[in-house]
Order: structure tokens, then sequence, then C-alpha cells
């Protein structure tokens, strides 16, 4: 693929500017879901107010990165690989966004929940676990966006089920905590968002892997079989 | 940042300008001395020959007495003369052009002749005179008639009109030759509907710039063996009677203008000079009106076209 | 994508192209090029300068045998009859007749507006002034010029804008109902707003003729073609629907070059 530069330089660092501020963004969104889940740990409330002020940088991410694009396609009129990266760009930059919105969500909840004051929170090691594989998929999509790696992609999106996996297995437990004790339904319907929550980074992070995809091969693996996406007609 | 300071730049578009200066004046000086030298002439003829100028300068034959002589038989003779020659060069030359622009494949042969053409436009004209005077005098047995002068000064323009033909052509841009040929038309259909109309305003001016240049010669005409003194006119070209027109005057013996200058600044008698500067005058008029025609035509034709 | 495309090879051909050769004197300008031109569909032919694209368009039309020096080697076979343009046997002169060209500096002849569209009819031998005059109003209206000149038909073409001034050349080839139109580069040398209008044009003519246009600009070839070509050093690189070329193109080397990473 082509990988050598433009004859116009002012283009290329455009387009390296673009990819790095994203990647800036992923990093801001997965040290905000880190602070998160340490957060529904320690009930630390600084942690709170740190995640929330983040959500605000990552806000303002997506609105500059989004206008960059714009720029990008009104004066270059970028095509092919660059078009894709640019049109994959601007709905990734969606999910991070979302990503935040979800860190954030777990931090409301965690708040509320220390706030009952319980010091027993159910399942909470299973949580963090879940949150800690939601963090590791993030980062490594953002690696694979960083190097353009599209089989690391695939692998990714094969791992999302994993997330699900254990969403699924922490809401069966916490059906069996509140049927023993109703008194921690509250608790455990909180658990069950943050939970959800977790279960919805992964899919963000899998929605940024089929992204990155497209940018490589061209071809769009959204709402598609797993078997589907391979590489596409000899492009590499 | 700036290499010189704004008065030094200054000082020196003064002094550039200075120059400016002195190469206009130089080229005016030199420009003067051109257009002097031929109004000098030009007036000097007029001041000597301005008593000539008479209607009956135009209506007499020559005369012994220079006061009763006149130019009648030097005009007509030049008049038929130079319609013999347009009607010989135009037709020859312009189609010679064409052929070689449009028709002939462009090879070794074909740049052997085109080199040929631009030389025989500088051959001197006597040497036309001496073909001429063998070919056409005693060959083909014409004589020293009217018909061999305008065959010979038709050779003379030819290579003129075949070039300026040929010059014209190349004036038309490939774009609309193309343009054409790409809505299927034969070569004969560019020539006819393109090539010719949009070249004719070229074609004319080199045509009569060729003329102009016909209509002075003298050498050619005297090597031919034309007469210098001639009181009678060719018979005329149109009759009262059937068929109402006649060629006798092709064959017939002539005199033009500059021949009748020539033997008039060859007699003694000073009244005699009066006689050439009037009839010099007359002729360079005669070229000047060509010119002039020249300029006009190619204006009308090509108000048209803009390319 | 929005439209799913059917398969190429299940569209209709007004003409194909394969192992076409073309040499310039020594230069081979063009190396076996294998290519469709489907009916009814624009196609445009892009790459850098010197590539042999408009080579290509020329050896449509037989243009290059106005130029002495010139060799085809292959074929261009033109639908429905399957004739071989390129064939010695096959008059140019007929094939010129049968495909119209505009040209990529406006070209109208010194002649009024009528004159020039009429050329080609009366190239034709059509004298009769009435068949005439419905003809040139026919292909004016086709080249969208016929309500700005119905009044002045007997001014000179020269006085027109440059953009009216290609319309009128559009309007000239379409005069004699050409089966395929060719463009060379049509508007390198107008403004902006001309170039807009001819590339409607263009996409109003495509429900009639077939077209096949050379353009150096990739962003028009983007939005009028629905088949771009990318050629380079007198060869096909890739050839395929509009959409995918622009997209995701096959080749390293249309990438580079559409991408604008071509040195």
């Amino acid at each position: 693929m082509p990988n050598s530069e433009h004859l116009s330089r002012q283009y290329d660092s455009e387009l390296e500017d673009i990819r790095s501020r994203v990647l800036q963004m992923g990093g801001l969104v997965e040290s905000q879901i880190l602070a998160a889940i340490e957060c529904l740990a320690s009930g630390n409330v600084e942690l709170m107010a740190q995640v929330t002020d983040t959500d605000r940088r990552v806000n303002s991410c997506e609105v500059e990165i989004d206008e960059a694009c714009s720029h990008v396609i009104a004066r270059r009129q970028p095509a092919a690989r660059d078009l894709r990266l640019i049109m994959a760009v601007s709905k990734i930059v969606t999910d991070l966004e979302r990503t935040g919105d979800e860190a954030e969500k777990i931090a409301r909840m965690a708040r509320q929940i220390h706030g009952r004051g319980r010091l027993q929170i159910p399942r909470s090691a299973d949580v963090s676990q879940a949150g800690q594989l939601a963090v590791a998929m993030l980062r490594r999509v953002l690696d694979a966006m960083a190097r353009l790696d599209a089989t690391e992609a695939e692998r990714i999106i094969a791992e999302d089920v994993t997330i699900d996996d254990a969403f699924r297995g922490i809401v069966r437990q916490l059906v069996t905590y509140m049927m023993e004790d109703p008194r921690t339904i509250s608790t455990a319907l909180d658990i069950v968002w943050i939970a959800k929550a977790i279960e919805r980074i992964g899919d963000h992070a899998k929605n940024v892997a089929e992204q990155i995809i497209y940018i490589v091969h061209g071809t769009d693996v959204r709402h598609t079989t797993r078997e589907g996406h391979g590489e596409p007609d000899g492009a590499e | 940042m700036a290499l010189q300071s704004a008065a030094e730049i200054r000082a020196l578009i003064a002094r550039h300008k200075r120059r400016d200066v002195i190469f206009g004046l130089f080229g005016i000086l030199c420009l003067a001395i051109g257009l002097l030298t031929f109004a000098t002439l030009f007036v000097d003829m007029l001041i000597d020959g301005y008593a000539r100028l008479t209607p009956e300068f135009f209506t007499n034959f020559p005369s012994r007495r220079a006061g009763q002589a006149g130019i009648l038989s030097a005009w007509v003779g030049t008049v038929m003369v130079m319609f013999v020659t347009a009607a010989v060069a135009v037709p020859l030359g312009v189609a010679s052009g064409i052929y070689l622009e449009e028709y002939a494949s462009k090879n070794w042969v074909t740049d052997v002749i085109e080199i040929n053409i631009s030389n025989l436009a500088g051959v001197p004209s006597i040497v036309y005179g001496l073909l001429a005077l063998g070919l056409f005098v005693y060959q083909f047995g014409l004589g020293q008639s009217v018909a061999t002068a305008g065959l010979t000064l038709a050779l003379l323009i030819l290579p003129v009109v075949i070039v300026a033909t040929r010059e014209a052509i190349r004036a038309i841009p490939a774009a609309i030759r193309e343009a054409a040929y790409a809505l299927g038309a034969t070569r004969w259909q560019v020539v006819q509907g393109h090539i010719l109309p949009y070249s004719m305003g070229g074609i004319m001016t080199g045509v009569i710039i060729g003329m102009a240049r016909a209509i002075g010669e003298t050498a050619p005409i005297i090597t031919i063996g034309a007469l210098t003194f001639i009181a009678f006119l060719p018979p005329s070209p149109v009759g009262a009677e059937f068929p109402f027109v006649s060629f006798e005057w092709l064959t017939s013996p002539f005199t033009v203008m500059p021949i009748q200058i020539f033997n008039w600044t060859s007699r003694p008698d000073p009244a005699f000079q009066a006689n050439a500067a009037a009839a010099g005058f007359i002729l360079v008029f005669m070229t000047l009106a060509m010119n002039g025609l020249a300029i006009w035509l190619r204006y009308r034709i090509r108000r048209n076209i803009k390319w | 994508m929005p439209d799913p495309k059917p398969a190429l090879d299940s569209l209709p051909l007004k003409a194909h192209a394969a192992g076409l050769n073309f040499h310039y004197g020594d230069f081979h300008a063009l190396k076996n090029i294998e290519m469709p031109i489907h009916d009814k569909r624009v196609t445009a032919l892009i790459g850098p300068s010197g590539c042999g694209k408009s080579t290509f368009l020329r050896c449509f039309n037989r243009m290059h045998d106005l130029y002495p020096g010139n060799r085809y080697e292959g074929e261009i076979r033109l639908q429905p009859d399957n004739v071989n343009l390129l064939d010695r046997a096959v008059d140019p002169i007929e094939v010129r007749m049968r495909l119209s060209m505009v040209f990529q500096k406006p070209n109208p002849f010194p002649k009024t507006l009528f004159e020039n569209v009429a050329y080609g009819l009366r190239v034709r031998g059509i004298k009769r002034r009435a068949v005439l005059e419905e003809k040139v109003e026919e292909a004016l209206r086709g080249a969208a010029l016929w309500n700005e000149v119905k009044d002045r038909l007997h001014e000179q073409a020269f006085n027109l804008s440059g953009g009216q001034q290609q319309r009128l050349c559009i309007a000239r080839a379409l005069a004699t109902e050409p089966e395929l139109l060719l463009f060379d580069e049509p508007t390198s040398a107008l403004d902006p707003i001309a170039t807009a209008s001819i590339e409607e044009l263009i996409a109003e003519l495509k429900e009639k003729v077939t077209i096949l246009i050379v353009t150096h600009n990739m962003q028009q070839a983007a939005r009028v073609s629905d088949f771009t070509a990318y050629m380079y050093l007198g060869e096909l690189i890739e050839f395929g629907w509009t959409d995918d070329i622009f997209i995701k193109p096959k080749n390293p080397q249309t990438e580079a070059y559409i991408t604008g990473r071509f040195g």
C-alpha cells in the first residue's frame, strides 16, 4: 500500500494530525474508564470529578476532530484510502465519545452505590475484571488504529463475545443475590447498569475495529457475520 | 530584508530609464533616415513632374516632343500584363500551396521542393527574363507580347504566392482542421469549406504584395524585348461585334510603366526628365494603392476570424 | 453502497478495445489496451500528462490517420455491428461519421452559429433548409444552448462566451446523431461555472449517447462518470466503477495517483 508521502506535505501533516488526535482522544477515554473502575472499587470522590472533567475534554476532542475532517474534505477532496480514513475517523470519534459517556455513567453509578454506605458490593471483583477486559480491548484497538493493523482488528471483533459473556455471567449471579436478599436489589441494579456500560464499551471498541478494517481494505464489515470479512479482492 | 534602499532603487530606475530614452531617440533617428529618404524622393518626383500631371498625360501616346508625350500605352500595357500575371500566378500558386500543405505527404521530396520554392523567391529577376526569352519567346513562339510578359512576371511572383498561401494555411489552428475532419469531412471538403475561406485574407495579401513587386519590374521585361517606344494600343479585349471578347491583345506588342520611365530618363532633353518624374510618381502611387488594398482586404476578411 | 451495482459483464457494450497498441513513429504510446465501453454510460480516462489517455481517445475516431508515422495494432470493436474501427479496410471517414468529438479548447468554425451546427449535416450532403433548421434546433436544444442563442443563429460563433462556444461545439457534435461521443478534456479552458454547465450537460446526454471523456481533473471524472480507467505510461492500470476507483482502488498505482501521492 502506498504509505509514501503526498505531493503536498501540508496534506500529509493534516492527515497525520487527525490520526494522532484520535489516538490522543482514545488515550483520554482509556484513562477515564480506568478511573471510573477505580472509583467503583475505592469510592474515591476526587476520581469521580476527574472522570467528569475528562469527559468534557473528550467531547471537545470529538468536535475538533470532526472539524479537522470537514476541513480536509473541503480543501483536499480526499480519495481512496485518505477518504476512507476521514470517513472512518468521523465515526470512530463518535464511538470514542460514547465510550467516554459510558465511563461517566460507571462513575455516577459508583457514587450512588458508595453513597448508600454499603460496605459489601456484590460481584465487584467480577465487574472490575470485565472492566479491565474492556480497557484492554480499547487499548488494543487504538494500537491497531495506530498501526492500521486489520488482522488485529479482526481478532478484537472476535473477542467482543468474551465481554458479552462476562456481562451475562454477572447478571445471572446478581439475579441470585436479589432473590436471596431483596435489600440488595437497588445496589444490584446499579451494578447491572455498570456491567451494561462495560459491555457497551466493548461494543464501541468493536465498532472502531470495524472502521479500521474499512480504512485498510475498503470493505464494510458492519452488520455482517464474522465469516464475510477476510481479505478483500486482491487489494493487498 | 530589502536588498536596496528606496532611494537607491529610485536612482537605479532613473538610470535605466535614461537608457530607454536614449534608445528611443536612436530608433526615431533610424526610422527618420528611411522615411525621409523616401519622402524626399517622392516629393522631388512630385515637384519635378507636377506640371506634367494633366489628364492629357494619361491619354497621350509617347511622342518625340516632351510636352506632348503621355503614358497611355504604358499604363494600359501595365494593366494588361498585371491581369495576365494575376490570372496565371494566383490559381497556380494557391493550388500548389494547398497541395503542399494539405495533400503532400511529408517526406524528403516535399522538403526539397519546399527549400527550392524559398530559393526561387530569391532568384534575381533578370534570370527569369532570360528563361522567358528562351522558353516563351523562342520555344513557344509567343514573341514579345503581353502574354510573354504576363507569364514571366507570373513565374517571378509564383514563389511569393505559394509561400504566402502556405503561411496563411499554417496560421489556421490544427484544432479547426481537426474539428472539420472529426465530422467526417474529406480533404477536399475541408479545403473548400475551411482552409480556403479562412486563409483567403493571407493569400490575397501575399498575391497583392507579389503584384506590387511585379509592377515595378523592368529587367525581365527588357530582357524579353519589350518595345520602349510604342504609339498604339493593343487590340481591345471587348468588341462591339460577336463574340464580343477577343484574346488578340495577348499577342500584341506592348510597353509598361517602368520601361517608359527608363526610356525617358535616358534622353538628354531635360523636359523628358519631368515626364519620367511624373510617371515615376504615378508608379509609386499605384504600388502604394495596391499595398493599401492588401491591408484593407486583410482587415475585412480577418474581421470575423479570431484565434 | 446505496444502489447495488450490476456485474460488469452483464452490461451492454458500445465498444471494446482489445490488444490495442499504438505507435507514434518509434514511440510505443499505447500498450496492449483492453477495455470495455459500456452502452449509454460515461467512461472517464484519467492519468498524468503523457499517459496516453488522449492518444487512446483519438484512436476511436482515427484522428491519428491525419498525421504521418502513426501505426495501430489490435482492435476497437464498435457494437452493435461489431466493426473494427481500426481496420485498414474501414474508411476513417465512415468512422468519423458515426462518432463525434469535442475538443480541449472550444474550436467553433469562424462561421455563423447555424453553419457551425449544420456543418456535419452539410458534409453528409443534406441541403434542404427545413431539414437543416430542424436538426440544428434539436442539436442546440440537446446542448442546452437553444434558449440562449435562438435569436442570434446567424451571428458569428466567436461572439459567444467560452462556455457557450464549447456547448456550440457539443451541439455541432450532436447534430449528426453520433453513436459514441468523445470528449477530450472539454473543460480545461473554461471557468468553473462554464465547467459545471458542461458537466451537467454530460449527465443529461448519457441518457441518449455513450460518452468517453478524457480529463486531467480527477474530481471531474469522479463527478461525471460511471466508469473510470486509470492509465499510466501507455498502459491501462485499472478499470472499474468510478465509486470503486475513488473509494477502494485495487491497484496501488491507481491509489497513489488519485490520493495525490504520485511523484
